[in-house]
């Protein structure tokens, strides 16, 4: 019962990784040394990296922002349908700053990040961090149970594809590229058309109930469930014609058992590895279905800030975005290594 | 990442319509009943979510839509024009015009408990003027307001430093609105989530990106003088949402999870037109009308022939029936139809393409280049005209595609940039257009003095600036002075009258239609309408039958 070398593993799968179990069992009396080393390494790397991420946000936001032409004094006094008066433009350019030379505001905004402080949003002159925090859950809610539902959509393809023959392969492989290629925008519509408008099964906004979640998660679940089946259904079917398939099949194992013990295991790994990008294409489907749906939301928030350049606030949000990413792509990692025997070795 | 109305929805849901208003009944009866008392109406708006609700900071029309709600002015206007009582009973003008003093309604209390009295008056212009309160709208209304004396509990004057035959229209605005001096102390934030005003509603509490929660305010005493009923409101509480989509709230609004919508487009009226369920209230915005101005300040529009030719050349009646599919009048003068004083001149714009291109040749524009653009000395006659996506609709972002095609077989070549609002204002102050189009919403013809008078151009430090147009004509100027300041209303329209045919003569303004602004409501709620100063909506006399 030792547990696999690397390089027989790494060979092409030759044979079957053992379950996760036995192999912690087996190996960590002789690597917890070792083993904390390189959790640490990875974790110091893993905050590094985010910091670096961080600071890159902050900095594009602004400059991307900033330069472009216009002046955020004449959004900050009410946008569409107002008119300023000359001493109050004036006076918001004093207030806010924005009459310093742009590698000051820069630099200042900066400083103040470091610290810790987001600053107070000008268009809705309101602390950034405490906006951020009311708008978070609603958002984090639809992106996680979009991210669950959009993998059954996508295991329940695979497996239908994997089981199902060739017609089933293709068919589900038809309706992944389909799934893939819908916008938002669209797949939103025809869904409140369809289930609210016709059959007038679901509310067409959202209640902030339950129910009123379902129509903003299927919108933004289905174009990435199209991604992750695409790519789990093609490791599925390699993992169903490799050598340990067979051999597993040869001992007996029922065809479900042999998907669920042998065949997931694989063909989860590119698709966990796409998850933090799943994730990230959810927080940027939000900005649509949170706006189409009514939802509370960062990405309601988002284009909001955007339309009125709200330096602060867009840069709130893209850093609660940016670290929600990188907190996500380390569990996808993490779940990697716990799917995967070989990434812990390595 | 905008999100825009595909045109395949609009048509799914005209389908859609088409099933549903199979079923659906008309209950007319339920409009003759007495008003339901109690009951909760959701209204969904599809403006901008305000970034504050005290309608003196900044001062918008997504704020005048809430704010009708809570806050009330001291006069209004009625549906005829007419300026008629609310918060204050009576006034009269002093006979140098330098004056005027108003007689406040009695027992009238702010929903914090304080008494609304001249001090109260005095204490809101004094805020509104106040340059950190941010104020932009109400602020340039009160230009000659020099300040307010409190003569007695119940008698407020107004003192001027020219005379204003302006200031009973601006203060019909909402962004002039009486608020509680009590609750103007608290800091400004704290005063944008709770304003106290006198209204028919509370604001009770704001959730940000999602709605604002009113209750009946049951003291409430002070309706303005043409609504229904007296006393307080029929409904118990509103729900204020933001729904930012536009098929969505029409989708909500069929479903019956709202009872009322704003900013109904194009096509959806055409979808409600077909609902016996869902009425329309159509309610143009007071002020300018929406339309093109030409900027005659620099070439090719510094030569008024080529103007004309541009506003006679290129047909805007068919793109305007198509796009709007008959929802929006076309318009010919340079103000609202719902202005008393609007003059037309239809003639001014009749289409004449082949003398338009003849107005072109004389103005030296003879030769062609390869794209078959018009040029002069090697100079193509290029027009920029950026578009603010915030202010125009998709249907009038269409119209201007279709000028644009319009205008190329004239030889024009019409540059569209679509810009956000800072953008937008950006191109604007570095004089960079040929066109534009900016709504402007004030309430009476002095919207053309804010448009047209040479002050205009000049733009402050700021960069500032209404007059698009860069019109500067002395004569025009006199006009728009002198009927600023007359007390003759007969004298005032003539004046105007005169000031709108220089306008429409001097070439620089294709007026397209009012600004546009309809209301949905669903069948059972009745009394809802527009307020006729701004033509906000407002839910005092509204009721839900279920």
């Amino acid at each position: 019962m030792t547990p696999p070398s690397p390089t027989e593993v790494g060979a092409g799968s030759v044979v079957a990784p053992p379950s996760p179990r036995r192999s912690a069992a087996g190996g960590r009396a002789g690597r917890s040394r070792g083993s904390a080393e390189r959790a640490l390494r990875w974790v110091v790397g893993r905050v590094a990296g985010a910091v670096l991420v961080l600071w890159a946000v902050a900095t594009l936001i602004f400059f991307a922002v900033r330069l472009v032409p216009g002046d955020p004094a004449e959004a900050i006094l009410g946008g569409p349908g107002s008119q300023a008066s000359a001493e109050a433009l004036a006076l918001v350019r004093e207030q806010y700053g924005l009459d310093q030379p742009l590698v000051v505001q820069y630099l200042q905004q900066l400083g103040r990040l470091v610290t810790g402080d987001l600053g107070t949003s000008w268009s809705l002159r309101a602390d950034v961090a405490g906006l951020l925090l009311e708008q978070l859950p609603g958002t984090l809610a639809l992106a996680l149970a979009s991210l669950v539902v959009a993998w059954l959509i996508a295991l329940g393809t695979a497996w239908w594809a994997t089981l199902g023959g060739r017609a089933a392969s293709a068919v589900s492989s038809a309706l992944e590229v389909v799934a893939a290629a819908v916008p938002h925008f669209w797949l939103a519509s025809v869904l409140v058309l369809v289930f609210s408008t016709q059959l007038g099964l679901l509310p067409p906004v959202s209640t902030g109930t339950p129910v009123g979640l379902v129509l903003p998660v299927v919108t933004l679940a289905i174009p990435v469930a199209g991604f992750l089946g695409q790519v789990t259904r093609d490791s599925l079917l390699d993992a169903a014609s490799a050598p340990f398939a067979v051999t597993a099949r040869a001992r007996g194992e029922s065809t479900s058992g042999l998907f669920r013990r042998h065949l997931l295991r694989h063909a989860a790994l590119p698709g966990l590895a796409l998850s933090g990008w799943a994730f990230g294409s959810l927080l940027s489907g939000a900005v649509v279905v949170e706006s189409v749906f009514a939802r509370p939301g960062l990405g309601r928030t988002l284009l909001g800030a955007v339309t009125l350049r709200d330096v602060p606030l867009v840069t709130g949000v893209a850093l609660a975005s940016a670290l929600a990413y990188v907190v996500v792509v380390a569990l996808g990692d993490l779940a990697e290594r716990a799917v995967d025997p070989r990434e812990r070795a390595s | 990442m905008r999100t825009r109305p595909l045109p395949l929805l609009a048509l799914a849901t005209v389908g859609a319509l088409a099933l549903a208003g199979c079923t659906a009944g008309a209950d007319d009866a339920g409009d003759s009943a007495t008003p339901v008392e109690g009951g909760t109406l959701t209204y969904a708006t599809g403006d901008a979510e305000p970034t504050c609700l005290d309608p003196h900071v900044g001062g918008n029309y997504p704020q005048a839509l809430i704010s009708t709600q809570y806050a009330e002015s001291l006069v209004s206007k009625d549906a005829d024009g007419e300026i008629v009582p609310w918060l204050a009973e009576s006034w009269t003008e002093a006979s140098d015009g330098l004056s005027w003093t108003f007689s406040l309604k009695p027992d009238v209390t702010f929903t914090d408990g304080t008494p609304f009295d001249a001090a109260a008056v005095a204490a809101n212009v004094a805020h509104v003027q106040d340059p950190s309160t941010l104020s932009s709208t109400g602020y340039l209304a009160l230009a000659k307001v020099t300040g307010v004396e409190a003569v007695d509990d119940l008698t407020a004057r107004i003192d001027l430093s020219t005379p204003d035959s302006a200031l009973l229209e601006s203060l019909t605005q909402p962004w002039l609105a009486m608020e509680s001096p009590e609750a103007l102390q608290r800091p400004q934030e704290v005063n944008c989530e709770s304003p106290v005003g006198t209204g028919p509603f509370v604001v009770d509490s704001w959730t940000k990106q999602e709605q604002v929660e009113l209750s009946r305010n049951d003291d409430y005493s002070s309706p303005p003088a043409d609504a229904d009923h007296t006393g307080p409101a029929h409904l118990e509480s509103v729900i204020w949402r933001f729904i930012p989509d536009s098929a969505a709230r029409y989708a909500a609004l069929q479903a019956g999870q709202v009872d009322v919508i704003d900013n109904a487009q194009p096509d959806t009226l055409v979808a409600a037109e077909k609902d016996d369920a869902i009425s329309e209230i159509d309610a143009p915005r007071p002020g300018a009308s929406n339309r093109l101005e030409l900027n005659s300040g620099k070439a090719p529009f510094d030569d008024e022939r080529v103007r004309e030719a541009f506003v006679t050349g290129v047909d805007v009646d068919d793109a305007i029936d198509s796009l709007f599919f008959g929802t929006a009048e076309r318009s010919y003068s340079p103000l609202s139809s719902v202005e008393p004083l609007a003059y037309s001149d239809p003639s001014l714009f009749e289409v004449d393409a082949d003398a338009a291109g003849d107005l072109l040749d004389e103005a030296g524009w003879t030769g062609r280049d390869s794209e078959g653009y018009r040029t002069k000395d090697g100079t193509r006659l290029s027009l920029t005209f950026p578009v603010s996506t915030n202010q125009s609709i998709p249907a009038e972002q269409s119209l201007f595609e279709q000028i644009q095609a319009g205008a190329k077989s004239l030889g024009f070549e019409v540059v569209l940039q679509p810009l956000d609002l800072s953008s937008w204002y950006g191109a604007l102050a570095t004089d960079d257009y040929d066109l534009v189009s900016a709504p402007y919403t004030k309430v009476g013809p002095d919207v053309l003095r804010i448009l047209f008078d040479t002050s205009g151009i000049t733009p402050a430090p700021s960069g500032y600036f209404a007059n698009h147009a860069q019109l500067s004509d002395p004569a025009l100027d006199d006009l728009l002075t002198r009927a600023s300041q007359t007390s003759d209303a007969d004298e005032r329209a003539d004046l105007y009258q005169q000031a709108q045919q220089i306008v429409l003569e001097s070439r620089t303004v294709l007026p397209l239609y009012d600004q546009q602004n309809h209301y949905l409501v669903g069948s059972s709620v009745t009394g809802v309408r527009a307020l006729p100063p701004v033509q906000a909506v407002t839910l005092y006399d509204a009721s839900v039958t279920d």
